[in-house]
């Protein structure tokens, strides 16, 4: 159904913005008119999202930002998911280095992990179109493949059932994601920089999904309460306010924790 | 409701055509995206989407970040309706640069002043049916 529609849609879409002037919306709203059930979840950021304002603001030394080992799969689901997470995140920081080797590397592993949590199949296209893009070097489409590989290994985790467990996948993104980014803000401070902290809607976002985890064993897994501890230190960091200023401190700090909860998940005691 | 797009797509592909206008928004708001990525703007994959009946309303949440230009673009399945989408602060200050309509299709494009949490809000103007699907993507660059 979806297919018949393209073709027409094609043609209609050159003629789209900026052909017709918008209705007058409100100035201002009161959002607490909109119920909070009538609020969406929060649609969590991919690192590149922040990473192409890092390149705005200086010239970054991705390549020395990239770890040399993706990490270990113990085959705790709890571990892979966050584990799986930080990987594709780590896709992300190659696309910056416009590492193809690196790439090509990572899209394997996100495969091999996959796997092991059986969502295999939803990611072998991906993994695929990652190794032919990278090796093309065309960084904005790997980047597009990247930001597919997370949606289809969590999609296809809820619809085993998986829900949690997908949920995992993304902070473990995030961590990783955020671990770079306070790493290269250490490095060259700039309020502009340090305030692509402020995220408290998704700080407790990711809280909320920690603490509501139905599962007992995952709720009780090491690494999820480790997780649980680094959000909730991040949180009074960052500030309360729009516009609120991050310290060089606060972000040296977030790094520590994101550092710390990373090299927890991928490298864990008991491998 | 993101999480919901996302379960609701998936059953799509294995019972169609009752969850079509799903996929059927969504490819509409990808459609809306399209001119972007021309521009060079990336659209996410990952997506919003649900049903409202005519002149109700829809928050979403986004974390945007200074230093970055998004539109936000939206798709309705239903032949006939009139949606419309546009950005709000944490305060709820309307904060967009433009915005745009056309029947099924709007978009609005945001560069945000700070790093922070913005509302999409939905709205069906007007529609023929009871309820109307709609899907919205974001692009960024």
């Amino acid at each position: 159904m979806t297919k018949n529609i393209l073709p027409i849609l094609a043609a209609v879409s050159l003629a789209l913005p900026g052909s017709v002037s918008a209705q007058d919306p409100p100035e201002s709203v009161d959002l607490s008119k909109f119920p909070a059930a009538n609020v969406e979840d929060v649609v969590v950021p991919v690192p590149s999202e922040i990473f192409v304002v890092l390149d705005k603001l200086g010239s970054p030394n991705w390549r020395g930002e990239l770890r040399s080992s993706l990490g270990k799969n113990t085959g705790n689901r709890a571990q892979v998911a966050l584990l799986l997470g930080t990987v594709i995140a780590e896709g992300f920081i190659a696309v910056e280095a416009e590492d193809p080797e690196k790439v090509q590397e990572i899209g394997r592993e996100v495969l091999e992990l996959a796997e092991a949590i059986n969502v295999r199949k939803a990611v072998i296209a991906r993994s695929k179109s990652i190794s032919e893009k990278a090796k093309s070097k065309d960084w904005l489409a790997v980047r597009r493949e990247f930001d597919g590989a997370l949606q289809d290994v969590r999609g296809a985790m809820q619809e085993l059932g998986d829900d949690e467990l997908a949920q995992l996948v993304s902070i473990g993104g995030w961590l990783r994601g955020t671990q770079v980014l306070t790493s290269i803000v250490s490095k060259n401070y700039s309020a502009d920089g340090a305030e692509l902290l402020f995220q408290p809607d998704l700080l407790t976002y990711f809280t909320e999904k920690l603490d509501g985890l139905k599962s007992t064993r995952l709720g009780k897994d090491p690494l999820v309460a480790q997780t649980r501890k680094t959000l909730a230190a991040i949180r009074p960091l960052i500030g309360k306010e729009d516009g609120s200023k991050i310290s060089q401190g606060a972000v040296e700090r977030i790094n520590k924790l994101t550092e710390d909860n990373v090299t927890a998940i991928t490298t864990p005691k008991d491998s | 409701m993101k999480k919901p797009l996302l379960c609701l797509a998936l059953l799509a592909v294995v019972a169609a055509p009752v969850f079509a206008y799903v996929n059927d928004a969504l490819s509409f708001a990808h459609e809306a995206a399209v001119p972007y990525i021309k521009k060079g703007f990336s659209v996410r994959e990952d997506a919003w989407g649900g049903d409202l009946g005519v002149k109700e309303q829809q928050a979403v949440t986004a974390q945007l970040f200074k230093g970055n230009e998004y539109w936000f673009c939206l798709g309705t399945d239903v032949k006939g309706a009139v949606v419309t989408v546009n950005i709000y602060d944490s305060k709820g200050r309307l904060v967009e640069a433009e915005s745009w309509q056309k029947g099924r299709f709007a978009g609005a494009r945001i560069v945000p002043e700070k790093t922070g949490t913005y509302y999409a809000i939905i709205t069906v103007v007007k529609s023929p049916q009871e309820r109307t699907g709609w899907a919205v993507v974001y692009a960024y660059k």
